[in-house]
């Protein structure tokens, strides 16, 4: 587990040095894409602490009976974090694809999409 | 009653969303489904902080999705609709001319939705207590801020709205990364896990708000953007989109005890760092930018008082805005050699004084409300930087205005040109018009009436200081900017604010965060 966390937080890291050091904003965008994967698989992980079951109740008989099951009501994963990360992951996209548009605009006048060749011409 | 009151909370954070759409469907109803939108706002507001019965409101469930609404939402949800309906009353008619003499096209129905859907979830950031619902109103206030920004879709405009929704999308994946060791650590997304969650949740959550807020370092990115934006947006950024930030920093601090040293050391330094900002800019907008980066540190310093300065604060500036996109240049320089009318003058001298904390406006109840929480050496700072607002918002009180306000009054530039030729196409103010006086009335009216919720503030000791830090303040401008020091020659370089600089600095807060909060 411990590996599996520092793997997912190098990816986040990954990320935001790209989105520092890479010059073109497509690839930048791409950083943040894969930034955003990090955070959204830590997510998951911190998900994974408790078990890796589907939290369903196979028996009808409601929830008390699986608590007094004890040891297989323990290995389930929580789902709230997964919930939660779903509403992040739709955000993260739109919000990628509102850049990448705003992109596609300015790559009119600004074909090498260069941040900042792009960024002294703004700013003048 | 209470069942009553719940009903109502519910229906009015979710009746904007509803309207973004349906604005979209009747562009008629555009601009008045919008008012009508920030006046139940206004109500909803002036009510909480009257009643002063706060409102919890938990989801079903044990994760502490909660919404909590008291007095200081009620201070933050008021200027928010107190801004929104000055934007619409702006917006509502004709635009007026731009400098070149052409006429400004009315604002879309798109711009309105946008306009609606902000000012909702504005609101909604003013509820909540629980990291998650907190997210996705930030998000999603950073994609509407998005569209108003780019909104006149010029190449530069699209510039600076991605360059602000990168920036601000990349500090949300750090607040995301925190809220989730919140969660660990409680079970529950509620602010006062804060106060058990490990310490790294601390620095990553603050980084977020940070930067959202515009507060230090994190808040370099606010100058370009409000400053390229159109007066209208940049009012909006400036007096509510950037409290949006402020304000979780603000309740965390009330209800987690640990975290307000930490607030108040950040409210310190962005205070430092945004009046001299502000005092070496030449440029007006960016001037008032930076002005919003150190009066956020102001904000922040009481949390007590922050509802109140807050609803000064975005009032007035949201006043200057307005009226500094209808000055004939951006420079202070080129303001110098160009009186403009006296009647825009005292609209803008009145904001200026307000935010200098001159008495009799609600500005000074406010610097008084907020100084008067505090003791030990963040007092000395926070009054020095209260003398440098001063000094700051001298260079707006001391610029030329003409007489002859006649010529130049409102209404209709093309009347202008029909009663004098010569005088109106390069027309010094060619875009004053009905709008914008009503805007400005309706904010100005606020702060003047505001300042009578507090007349026990009116005591010698109270107006000497007011008065000694403005004449201070107005001393050292005579001296040190325009007189014989002449600083104002010394340019800030730019380069913090580029975009690759702005991330980089993100990465130095986070250190300087882990460094505060594990110490």
């Amino acid at each position: 587990m411990p590996t599996l966390e520092a793997l997912v937080l190098s990816t986040v890291l990954v990320g935001f040095l790209g989105i520092v050091f890479k010059r073109n904003l497509i690839m930048k965008i791409i950083a943040m894409d894969v930034m955003s994967t990090g955070v959204i698989a830590f997510y998951v992980l911190i998900a994974s602490r408790t078990g890796v079951l589907t939290p369903i109740l196979l028996s009808h008989a409601g929830p008390k009976t699986v608590a007094q099951a004890g040891e297989s009501a323990a290995a389930y994963a929580d789902p709230v974090p997964q919930a939660v990360i779903l509403t992040a992951i739709v955000i993260g996209f739109s919000i990628q694809a509102l850049m990448l548009v705003g992109v596609m605009k300015l790559s009119r006048d600004n074909p090498t999409l260069d941040a900042q060749s792009i960024e002294e011409h703004y700013s003048s | 009653m209470t069942q009553l009151i719940t009903t109502v909370t519910i229906v009015w954070i979710a009746l904007p969303l509803f309207l973004g759409f349906l604005l979209y469907l009747l562009p008629v109803l555009d601009r008045s489904l919008t008012l009508a939108m920030a006046v139940l706002s206004a109500v909803y507001g002036l009510y909480q902080i009257l009643a002063d019965s706060p409102i919890d409101l938990q989801l079903i469930d044990s994760f502490g999705v909660t919404l909590l609404v008291n007095s200081l939402s009620g201070y933050f949800i008021l200027t928010n609709a107190l801004v929104t309906a000055a934007v619409v009353l702006y917006c509502w008619g004709d635009q007026g001319l731009d400098k070149a003499g052409q006429k400004r096209p009315r604002k879309t129905a798109f711009f309105f939705a946008q306009l609606v859907i902000l000012h909702g979830c504005v609101n909604a950031v003013f509820i909540c207590a629980d990291f998650m619902s907190l997210y996705v109103a930030l998000e999603v206030v950073g994609i509407t801020a998005f569209s108003l920004v780019a909104y006149p879709r010029t190449d530069r405009t699209i510039w600076l709205a991605l360059r602000y929704l990168m920036t601000s999308n990349t500090a949300m994946l750090f607040y995301l990364l925190g809220a989730v060791l919140v969660y660990q650590a409680n079970h529950s997304f509620a602010f006062v896990g804060l106060s058990n969650a490990p310490k790294d949740a601390i620095a990553l959550i603050f980084l977020g708000l940070l930067t959202k807020g515009g507060v230090f370092i994190s808040g370099l990115w606010l100058p370009a953007t409000h400053a390229e934006a159109e007066a209208p947006v940049s009012a909006l950024l400036s007096g509510i989109v950037s409290k949006t930030g402020v304000f979780p920093l603000v309740r965390c601090a009330l209800l987690v005890e640990e975290i307000a040293p930490i607030v108040q050391i950040f409210s310190i330094g962005t205070a430092v760092l945004g009046v001299v900002g502000a005092m070496l800019e030449k440029d007006t907008k960016r001037m008032l930018a930076f002005s919003t980066i150190s009066q956020m540190g102001l904000v922040l310093a009481a949390p007590v008082a922050a509802g109140f300065y807050a609803l000064t604060h975005g009032l007035a500036k949201a006043v200057l805005f307005l009226s500094a996109g209808n000055l004939s240049d951006r420079s202070f320089d080129a303001l110098r050699k160009k009186p403009m009318p006296r009647s825009l003058w005292i609209v803008i001298a009145v904001a200026s004084l307000s935010l200098s904390g001159f008495p009799l406006i609600a500005g000074f109840n406010a610097k008084i409300q907020t100084l008067g929480q505090l003791q030990g050496w963040p007092l000395i700072v926070l009054n020095t930087a209260a003398v440098g607002t001063a000094i700051v918002f001298a260079k707006f009180i001391f610029l030329p205005f003409s007489n002859t306000s006649t010529e130049l009054l409102p209404i209709s530039a093309e009347g202008a040109i029909l009663l004098s030729p010569q005088k109106a196409r390069p027309a010094l103010f060619p875009s004053l018009f009905v709008g914008y006086w009503l805007a400005a009335g309706l904010l100005l009216s606020v702060l003047l009436m505001a300042g009578t919720f507090y007349i026990e503030d009116y005591q010698l000791a109270n107006l000497l200081k007011a008065l000694g830090k403005v004449g201070l303040g107005w001393l050292i401008y005579a001296i040190a900017l325009r007189g014989p020091l002449n600083l104002a020659r010394i340019r800030l370089p730019r380069a913090p604010e580029r975009l690759d600089h702005l991330m980089g600095g993100m990465s130095l807060i986070l250190v300087l965060l882990f460094w505060r909060v594990l110490a």
